[in-house]
């Protein structure tokens, strides 16, 4: 079993603390995203389990095996770094040969494991080249080449394609996520690319301020976030939050914020709380665009709307903040150049208190 | 708003001047481009300018002088007025049996410095980049810096004193293990060791700081990456250090090879005496004893020019030889 097991993993620099106990299992050949904004300790984090990092206090086991005070050349993992940090003066095939060499592998397993790889990773033309003479999406690929040349438990990977160009990016994260289901391996991935972690990950593991805020597949974070920050961090654009204040209505729970009102949907936690404050959180792709005739209808004040083609962005005001809709085009140009607001099912609201940011318990959207 | 973001503002209000220059550019002739270019970039020459004239009333305006190399020199008829006297002196320089000898003595001493006084610094930084004691590094690299801002006079003394054969610590060293004093800097199988020692200790710990600033420059990544890799400190000194400070090594050993001919003249002369000439005796300190000592302005000014243009020869070759074989090189 060569999963990762994080218990109460702390990290401390003198008297400050940038980690605060992280538990985290990841299960053999699972593909796990660390995702946040800088400074979350998600790196920190990462390098602590690739042992570039001292634990402060807790216990990490790799394989079942406690290795806190194992050298990093014997935990059998492979870091992939942000910079491909690639030797300039070596060519591509002994840049991947170099793991190989330093545990001095034979020459014959030396030249066939970098021929494989070579293959794997389409890189057989450029065996010869320095990376000076390649493009960056070439030289991530060799960085990889050097990462799974090894056949480690573990691969761990350092916001690896932050340096490359977005038509790039795309490119490489799905040459990411076929190696991984090619080879299988345990995978951890840092990032603080939103699109990356849904995309690549079996379970998105978001971060903030050195604590995991929620851990869940990349569907069960979008639907069901455990607070405002989970809520605003996955998505794009981000979930639209405002304030209000519950009142009782006759289907359930209303909310009423600047004179409008918004039927939810029936919450335990919701019950007899008149006056409560919450914020809510309403998906850009959950509402249905209205005109001013519609029932129900929460007004807006609209300022632009971006025509995407298939799709538009809708930007508007509420409240003084901004909201922001996304929807379909096609046979709805009339309601767009019309749009006044828009309904949305109680369902889709997500309720938050508003002094906690969590969740109120019992929403729970299906995939 | 703050002060950066107006001025950014005001910048992107204005036409781009690189736009209006672009525009006219293939309107103007040559001439008219430098002025152009003089105009708006008049500040930069007028910082360089003070290098220029250095260079000009320091190393150029004496090549003037270099003519007498190939007149009959007299210091009454001037530069201009003294007559031509064709290769004459370097025909005589080459029939010198003491020029001979101190170009042999200034290659064997090059040699020897090239040979034991290069490596030092590059080792030196490498050992300086383990210590991971960071007082300890600190006060290591004072004391070995040391030595470079003391005067060259001073330490002839130092060294004059240290081999002495009466109070020098070297023969009493030598005294308690039996072994009688030997007057070292009168031995001249001994001045080439000493000579070559003293300017190691002198200069290789300052020259350790370009590497030193070279190896700063590696990135770090590389060094994790290896760790990862499960290469030892050795290993990536070897794998990673080495090899990316590599580009240095080959610049400075072409300055090097430049400078090979200018071995460090006053230490010569103060440490010297006629009875290390056979051995000690170079180019220069023969080109000062013939030259200023000995009024022969124009046999001096001969083996000079014959000094520079050896050196001339040797960058050029190393440089050629650099960029051909490791993409590395000066220009």
């Amino acid at each position: 079993m060569s999963g990762v097991n994080l218990e109460g993993i702390v990290k401390a620099y003198g008297p400050i603390q940038v980690v605060h106990g992280i538990d985290l299992e990841v299960k053999e050949k699972e593909f796990v995203v660390l995702v946040g904004p800088s400074g979350c300790g998600k790196s920190t984090t990462l390098r602590m389990i690739a042992g570039l990092e001292e634990i402060s206090d807790g216990a990490l086991t790799i394989d079942g095996r406690m290795v806190n005070r194992v050298a990093p050349k014997d935990r059998d993992v492979a870091m992939v770094f942000q910079n491909y940090a690639l030797y300039p003066h070596l060519n591509v095939a002994d840049n991947i040969a170099f793991g190989l060499r330093i545990r001095k592998e034979s020459k014959e397993h030396i030249a066939e494991s970098v021929e494989e790889v070579g293959n794997i990773l389409g890189l057989t033309p450029y065996l010869e080249r320095r990376p000076a003479d390649l493009s960056g999406g070439q030289r991530q690929r060799v960085a990889m080449g050097r990462a799974i040349v090894r056949r480690p438990k573990v691969f761990l990977f350092d916001e690896p394609l932050s340096n490359l160009d977005a038509k790039l990016r795309t490119q490489m994260r799905a040459e990411i996520k076929r190696l991984h289901k090619r080879l299988g391996a345990t995978s951890i991935y840092v990032t603080h690319d939103q699109i990356e972690a849904m995309t690549l990950a079996d379970r998105i593991v978001v971060m903030s301020d050195g604590r995991i805020e929620q851990i869940g597949s990349p569907m069960e974070l979008f639907l069901n976030p455990a607070n405002t920050f989970v809520a605003g961090f996955l998505g794009s654009p981000p979930m639209n939050m405002f304030d209000a204040t519950i009142t009782a209505g006759e289907q359930g729970p209303v909310a009423e914020f600047d004179g409008q009102r918004i039927q939810l949907q029936k919450l335990e936690s919701l019950a007899n709380s008149e006056g409560r404050k919450v914020k809510l959180g309403i998906r850009p792709e959950f509402v249905s665009v209205a005109d001013q005739d519609a029932p129900n209808l929460v007004k807006l004040d609209v300022d632009l709307i971006e025509t995407l083609g298939s799709e538009a962005l809708i930007h508007a005001h509420l409240m003084g903040d901004p909201f922001v809709i996304r929807t379909n085009t096609v046979g709805q140009m009339n309601i767009l150049n019309g749009i006044s607001g828009f309904t949305i099912e109680p369902h889709l609201i997500k309720v938050f208190d508003a002094e906690t940011g969590q969740a109120l318990p019992g929403q729970v959207l299906e995939q | 708003m703050t002060m950066e973001n107006e001025a950014g503002a005001e910048a992107a209000n204005r036409p781009a001047p690189a736009d209006r220059t672009a525009r006219n550019y293939g309107d103007l002739s040559r001439v008219e481009r430098i002025i152009e270019h003089l105009k708006r970039e008049w500040q930069l020459y007028v910082l360089l300018l003070p290098t220029i004239v250095w260079l000009l009333v320091f190393l150029y305006k004496p090549m003037y002088g270099l003519q007498i190399a190939f007149k009959d020199y007299s210091v009454f008829r001037g530069v201009a007025g003294s007559p031509w006297a064709g290769l004459e002196h370097f025909y005589t320089l080459f029939g010198n049996d003491q020029f001979l000898r101190a170009l042999k003595n200034t290659v064997i001493i090059s040699f020897y410095g090239l040979i034991f006084g290069f490596p030092m610094p590059i080792i030196l930084a490498l050992m300086f980049n383990e210590i991971l004691n960071q007082m300890f590094k600190k006060t290591a690299q004072t004391i070995v810096y040391l030595p470079h801002f003391i005067s060259s006079v001073i330490i002839a003394g130092i060294v004059m004193t240290a081999f002495s054969p009466s109070a020098g610590i070297v023969n009493t060293v030598m005294g308690w293990f039996g072994v009688d004093p030997v007057y070292f800097l009168t031995k001249p199988e001994w001045f080439r060791p000493i000579f070559v020692g003293t300017g190691i200790w002198q200069e290789a710990g300052f020259q350790s700081i370009v590497y030193l600033a070279a190896i700063a420059g590696v990135s770090p990544t590389l060094y994790e990456s290896a760790v990862v890799d499960g290469a030892s400190r050795w290993q990536m000194m070897w794998k990673i250090t080495l090899p990316s400070i590599l580009p240095t090594i080959i610049i400075m050993l072409i300055i090097r090879i430049g400078n090979m001919l200018e071995v460090s003249f006053e230490m010569i002369i103060l440490l010297y005496q006629p009875a290390t000439y056979q051995t000690a005796d170079v180019v220069n300190t023969f080109i000062y004893r013939q030259g200023i000592q000995g009024g022969q302005y124009d046999f001096a000014a001969a083996a000079g020019l014959f000094n520079a243009v050896v050196a001339f020869v040797l960058v050029m070759t190393a440089n050629t030889i650099s960029k051909r074989y490791s993409r590395t090189s000066l220009w």
